[in-house]
């Protein structure tokens, strides 16, 4: 489905943060924009398990005429432990932009809001995955310094691969015990 | 993130059962709801993301299979036991290859074959004998199936006992659960698992016996593409019992693989005479299995992709029967890396298979011990002759005898290395992406391993007495042959670590000067050590030929040794003057800014370079080099472009030689025994990637001295389509004017 972009912006975009109190008011919103891009939806409780424990990890772009959603994304922090030592891991859920506003660093601008804020609360990395074939979300993460550590074989439901993506934001304790997974 | 929830949730408890109590909790939950406020959320210490992402939304026809339209009944209303016409019954057999073929490529029963109503049906009673398959839920009513139906009941019993056999296979060796491949059957015996062999191949010779006489219906062309079809179940049924007999004529393993090579081409051409049946399909059937998944939409190949893959599937079937005729472990594992390395890689069924040949039950190619393969492989890497492996050590008892404790401490060593070394086949069996992340953990075990086996080696020159070897230079130390052994083996799985990064495109394009340099110190030591393994070798040739017990055979031992050393270091020789010319010319791109870096605000090159090189961040030896000897190896500062380029062509210069050596010596020579013509290709392919970067070296050349200091070069540089190179371990960069 081809969709006219707007060459121009409305204005300012309002970038906020996400609080359980705008749930009526976003959540559908969110899931719209975020299930369009996915072959199967995710339930309510996936983005409940991310946005009641880390809404302060998640953003908004807000169109300023409406305070419509065009953009959002979606976080947590936590302890990985599958390591020793173990690393507080950041990891990006979610990340979508309306087809219409894409290609103005709307993508960009919130995924900058959530490495400073998971940064600020001591993140050692953060994570994602990926899409092999989605070429301008890798783009916009490589541009702002994420590697691809891995490729995951048939990684989502439609059978395509992913590749690991990982930004280090401190050196990793020398001599830990190594794990590469 | 991650989409998927598990395809196999544990079946749904069952509420009136006589273990479970029910418990009225209307009450406790009016009284717990009234402490909240509206919209406030409760969450459960204990639901992780796991759940959530296996959680359903009743209600949601997305997610709730039980969940009907208007008007929708919750079962197929399609009776299978309806009249259908011959072409019709073409058509659902070539849908039914289709979905057979999803399958093998990875998807669950329930999005492919359980989508047929008539596999539905026979296999919903849970038979455990052929008559308890059935259309009709009677066996005697199933005594008149009229001759079309009783066909189709053939062809799907005959396709889903090929499937079980598939099924085994591939839960008996190493893979991964819905990564490569879902062994799940939903609580239901639906691959006819109890069902015996012996009379389905019966019921399929009925089957093509009962058409030939069928009075004059279907024309003759249909009848022969049934008739095709029902073969083609024969003789894979055929495939998968003959290659439990590994012992046999390799060649007459072959014959049913090579009889489904030609029959899928007739399929391929009667294929349009068949009518395609769709009702006869649906993703209804999932309400029905011991399972809460969402249901999910049946997956479609097309018929002309689905006999591309059967023609490989069948072609690679025949030629992993070549392994069996075994020369040698090195041998061995050519064969092995190579038929992985194909593109498209060789299907979960086939790689599973592999293994199987190998190492089914501990016998390795059904004929040979470990023991046997792991002693051929020390005496052609680093023992040839030696004390250690003689077999005669094993019947010495006494145990103050060196060579009852040389046995001894043999014995201990390959309990240590069995493992480790058997994964590397196993390993190299797996999807490529799983080969690298796995023997990113496998180096791991070797680094470890190895230092343990010093410790053998340590004991072992005591015991016979080693000397340490002088040469001019000074002191080289003792021979160490298993730790030696370990050390090669070490290093060519880290050089196979980075060469798969490149070809995964793991990599960015201003990387690539700093990996090939890192496949080029790897590969230089590798070369370093064989020279090492080659010095011990001499010394021990030399001194048993001075001895009068040097015979005809001790020499061709030594030889195959010295063969395999110099194959080695030629091999190691051509990727390190390949990689170093690559890391020259990508270090002169990327200093011209011919290669332009992105702006990374939130990272830097040493935090990179951490995350790059976490594999091999705590290996013994060799060891990471640090932050700054690789930034200082790999941008080379003080050398000027002009050097660098120069350097680059003589190094790219060299790999080409030694690639056209390598491509003139015999499978013997090169260890490929069985496998020379994929190897060959390989390094055919080597030599052309090796061509076309000398000729983006002299590109660069010649554009720089045209325009002399300064100028601006007019240039851009293209980077190859990943996998469209000439070689996917060398990405050789296309240097083209710009008007
Ligand atoms: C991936 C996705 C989030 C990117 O959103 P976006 O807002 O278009 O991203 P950005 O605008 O920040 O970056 C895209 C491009 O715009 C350019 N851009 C950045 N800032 C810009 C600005 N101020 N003005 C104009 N263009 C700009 C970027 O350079 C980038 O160019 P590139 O395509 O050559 O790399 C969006 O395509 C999307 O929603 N896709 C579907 C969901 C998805 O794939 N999510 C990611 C899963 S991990």
């Amino acid at each position: 489905m081809e969709v006219a972009r707007v060459t121009e912006l409305p204005g300012e975009l309002r970038y906020i943060q996400y609080e359980h109190v705008l749930e009526e008011q976003y959540l559908p919103a969110i899931r719209a924009l975020i299930s369009k891009d996915l072959s199967e939806p995710y339930s309510i409780y996936v983005y409940r398990y991310f946005l009641y424990q880390w809404a302060h990890l998640c953003y908004m772009a807000l169109n300023p005429a409406d305070n419509s959603l065009i953009g959002v994304i979606i976080c947590k922090l936590e302890p990985h432990a599958s390591h020793s030592p173990p690393t507080h891991r950041g990891y990006i859920a979610m990340l979508a932009v309306s087809s219409a506003y894409r290609g103005h660093g709307i993508a960009t601008s919130l995924v900058k809001m959530s490495i400073d804020a998971m940064a600020e609360r001591n993140a050692d990395e953060i994570v994602l995955e990926t899409e092999e074939t989605n070429l301008p979300a890798m783009r916009l993460y490589e541009r702002l310094g994420f590697l691809r550590s891995k490729k995951l074989h048939r990684y989502y439901l439609n059978g395509n691969s992913a590749y690991r993506l990982v930004l280090l934001l401190k050196p990793m304790s020398l001599g830990e015990e190594h794990q590469s997974d | 993130m991650e989409q998927h929830a598990p395809q196999s949730l544990p079946p749904r408890p069952n509420p009136s059962h006589p273990g479970v109590m029910a418990v009225d909790i209307t009450d406790n939950f009016w009284a717990a709801v009234k402490t909240l406020a509206p919209g406030e959320l409760v969450k459960d210490g204990h639901f992780t993301l796991f759940e959530s992402v296996g959680a359903l939304e009743i209600m949601d026809p997305k997610m709730d299979s039980g969940c009907l339209a208007e008007g929708e009944s919750l079962d197929e209303e399609y009776s299978v036991t309806r009249d259908l016409l011959p072409e019709e019954v073409l058509g659902i057999m070539d849908q039914l290859l289709c979905l057979e073929m999803a399958w093998h490529q990875g998807y669950p029963l329930s999005q492919t074959l359980l989508t047929s109503v008539y596999v539905e049906v026979l296999t919903k009673t849970h038979p455990t004998t052929i008559e308890e398959v059935t259309f009709t839920g009677s066996s005697e009513t199933e005594k008149n199936l009229p001759t079309l139906l009783f066909a189709l009941k053939a062809y799907c019993i005959g396709l889903l006992k090929g499937c079980d056999f598939v099924n085994e296979l591939v839960k008996d060796e190493l893979y991964y659960e819905e990564e490569d491949f879902v062994t799940n059957s939903f609580g239901r015996n639906i691959l006819l698992y109890d069902v015996e062999l012996r009379p389905v191949n019966d019921m399929l010779q009925k089957a093509r016996a009962e058409l030939r006489v069928m009075n004059n219906k279907p024309s003759k062309d249909i009848a022969m593409a049934l008739d095709i079809r029902l073969e083609l179940r024969i003789a894979f049924l055929r495939a998968m019992e003959l290659s439990a007999l590994r012992t046999a004529n390799p060649e007459s393993l072959k014959m049913p693989w090579i009889q489904m090579h030609g029959l899928i081409e007739h399929i391929k051409k009667q294929h349009s005479l068949g009518k395609p049946v769709p009702d006869a399909f649906s993703t209804k059937l999932q309400r029905r299995l011991a399972s809460t998944l969402p249901p999910r939409p049946i997956v479609y190949l097309s018929f002309e992709e689905t006999h591309e893959h059967f023609r490989r599937l069948f072609k690679d079937g025949k030629e992993i029967m070549d392994v069996l005729k075994y020369s040698d472990p090195q041998s061995l594992l050519t064969f092995v890396s190579t038929f992985q390395a194909r593109k498209p890689q060789p299907l979960p069924c086939i790689r599973t298979l592999l293994q199987n040949l190998m190492f089914k039950d501990n016998v390795f190619l059904g004929s040979y011990t470990i023991r046997q393969l792991i002693d051929h492989d020390l005496s052609i890497v680093s023992l040839p002759c030696a004390t250690q492996l003689d077999l005669a050590n094993d019947t010495i008892e006494v145990p103050t005898d060196p060579r009852h404790r040389t046995s001894n401490e043999m014995t201990i060593f390959r309990q240590r290395v069995e493992e480790c070394y058997l994964d590397v086949f196993r390993i190299f069996c797996q999807n490529r992406c799983r080969v690298r992340r796995t023997l990113c953990h496998n180096i791991q075990a070797w680094d470890a391993l190895q230092a343990d086996v010093e410790e053998i080696d340590t004991r072992l020159q005591e015991l016979l007495a080693e000397k340490p070897l002088q040469t001019e230079s000074g002191s080289v130390g003792y021979s160490l042959p298993l730790s030696s052994w370990a050390y090669l083996y070490k290093l060519r799985q880290m050089e196979w670590i980075v060469q798969l990064g490149f070809e995964l495109s793991v990599y960015q394009t201003d990387e690539l000067a700093g990996m090939y340099w890192y496949v080029n110190y790897l590969a230089k030591t590798r070369a370093q050590h064989g020279d090492r393994i080659k010095t011990f070798v001499m010394r021990s040739l030399t001194a048993s030929r001075a001895s009068n017990s040097y015979t005809a055979a001790k020499d061709r031992e030594y030889m195959r040794t010295l063969s395999y050393i110099r194959a080695t270091m030629l091999d190691a020789a051509c990727t390190w003057e390949f990689a170093d010319g690559l890391c020259c010319l990508y270090t002169v791109l990327n200093r011209l800014g011919l290669i332009k870096s992105p702006p990374r605000p939130y990272s830097n090159d040493a935090l990179r370079y951490e995350i790059r090189m976490k594999p091999f961040m705590t290996i013994g030896l060799p060891q990471l080099p640090t932050f700054d000897e690789f930034t200082k190896a790999t941008a080379q500062p003080e050398t000027a472009v002009d050097a660098l380029l120069t350097y680059a062509e003589s190094a790219v210069g060299g790999a080409k030689k030694g690639y056209e050596a390598l491509s003139k010596m015999t499978d013997g020579q090169t260890f490929s025994v069985g496998c020379h013509g994929r190897w060959l290709a390989n390094v055919k392919d080597c030599l052309k990637a090796a061509i076309s970067a000398g000729i983006a070296v002299t590109t660069l050349q010649k554009t720089i001295a045209k325009v002399g200091d300064g100028g601006e070069l007019k240039l851009k540089v293209e980077m190859p389509e990943a996998g469209k190179g000439y070689h996917d371990w060398w990405i050789v960069p296309k240097i083209v004017p710009t008007g």
